[in-house]
């Protein structure tokens, strides 16, 4: 965590974000909680080998960003790595209940999910970023 | 086709058009304090090393390493400073310091606390603050030079 910190163009996480909320509406349009496991997957990519690897993000590398223009603004990878973690937190909830049979309890954590993608594909607002702070805040202090 | 499915969608879209208002509305006002019966500040910000009586505005921003905004924030400052001598900067990691956080009642970040020379704790804000709004503060309470 001491080296310099990996960036990202920030339109990167934004445009991924449209994505997942696409994918995560039209699962639950569909009621199919395989397109959310589907999801979950590309979550855990996201959150755990980097977003060098998360799928939409080398999408947007090799088919959207060479149509833009070039690199206006570069952000540290931490915050929307983090957000990928949290997506995936609901999106795995959001799998278990379509895929064991409690549709009701799917449905809900995936549309958290949703909300989460949606104002930030809008507005650039990074809700699992947020939620960070009260989680360690309710959590006892680590040495 | 799922219709509990399709309500949810429905109900996302509404929440997060209510949740951008919010934001739109909420996010880095600056909010006046002192009067409300709230601990003062004083102490915990001698904890985390602010010395008010060194400047004519000192900023206490508080910052995690999973907030983007906060060096947007850390900028804007940094830059305001260059213009402002009696402007002051205190950079806090929020997580290092939980105990003054939830003493101070920091819920997001960046979280920012506006202090006068004599340590009393003018205002606060919640998110990255408008620039013109953070630079009028400034300005009103930090001069611009001389």
């Amino acid at each position: 965590m001491t080296a310099a910190p990996r960036l990202v163009d920030v339109r990167g996480p934004r445009f991924a974000a449209w994505i997942t909320a696409v994918v995560l509406a039209v699962s639950l349009v569909l009621g199919s909680g395989s397109l959310v496991a589907v999801q979950a997957v590309v979550f855990a990519v996201g959150a755990f080998a980097g977003l060098r690897y998360a799928p939409y993000g080398a999408l947007f590398r090799v088919v959207v960003a060479p149509r833009l223009g070039p690199v206006r603004e570069r952000e540290p990878e931490a915050p929307p790595r983090f957000a990928q973690l949290v997506g995936l937190l609901f999106a795995v909830v959001g799998a278990a209940g379509y895929l064991l049979g409690a549709p009701v309890l799917g449905a809900v954590a995936t549309g958290f999910a949703l909300v989460a993608a949606l104002l930030n594909a809008a507005t650039g607002f990074c809700l699992g970023c947020e939620l960070y702070l009260i989680a360690r805040r309710a959590l006892p202090a680590r040495a | 086709m799922s219709g509990i499915g399709a309500a949810v969608v429905v109900a996302a879209l509404v929440l997060t058009a209510v949740a951008a208002w919010w934001l739109r509305t909420r996010n880095g006002a600056v909010r006046a304090t002192g009067g409300g019966g709230a601990v003062t500040g004083d102490a915990v910000f001698a904890r985390l090393g602010v010395r008010p009586a060194d400047a004519d505005l000192t900023v206490v921003q508080f910052s995690t390493a999973f907030c983007g905004p906060c060096r947007a924030t850390k900028a804007r400052l940094q830059q305001l400073q260059t213009t402002r001598p009696g402007l002051a900067v205190v950079h806090v990691d929020a997580e290092s310091h939980l105990d003054e956080v939830r003493e101070l009642d920091v819920r997001r970040t960046p979280t920012l606390f506006y202090l006068d020379r004599d340590g009393q704790v003018i205002g606060r804000s919640s998110g990255a603050p408008r620039p013109d709004e953070l630079t009028a503060l400034v300005d009103a309470h930090a001069g611009a030079g001389t």
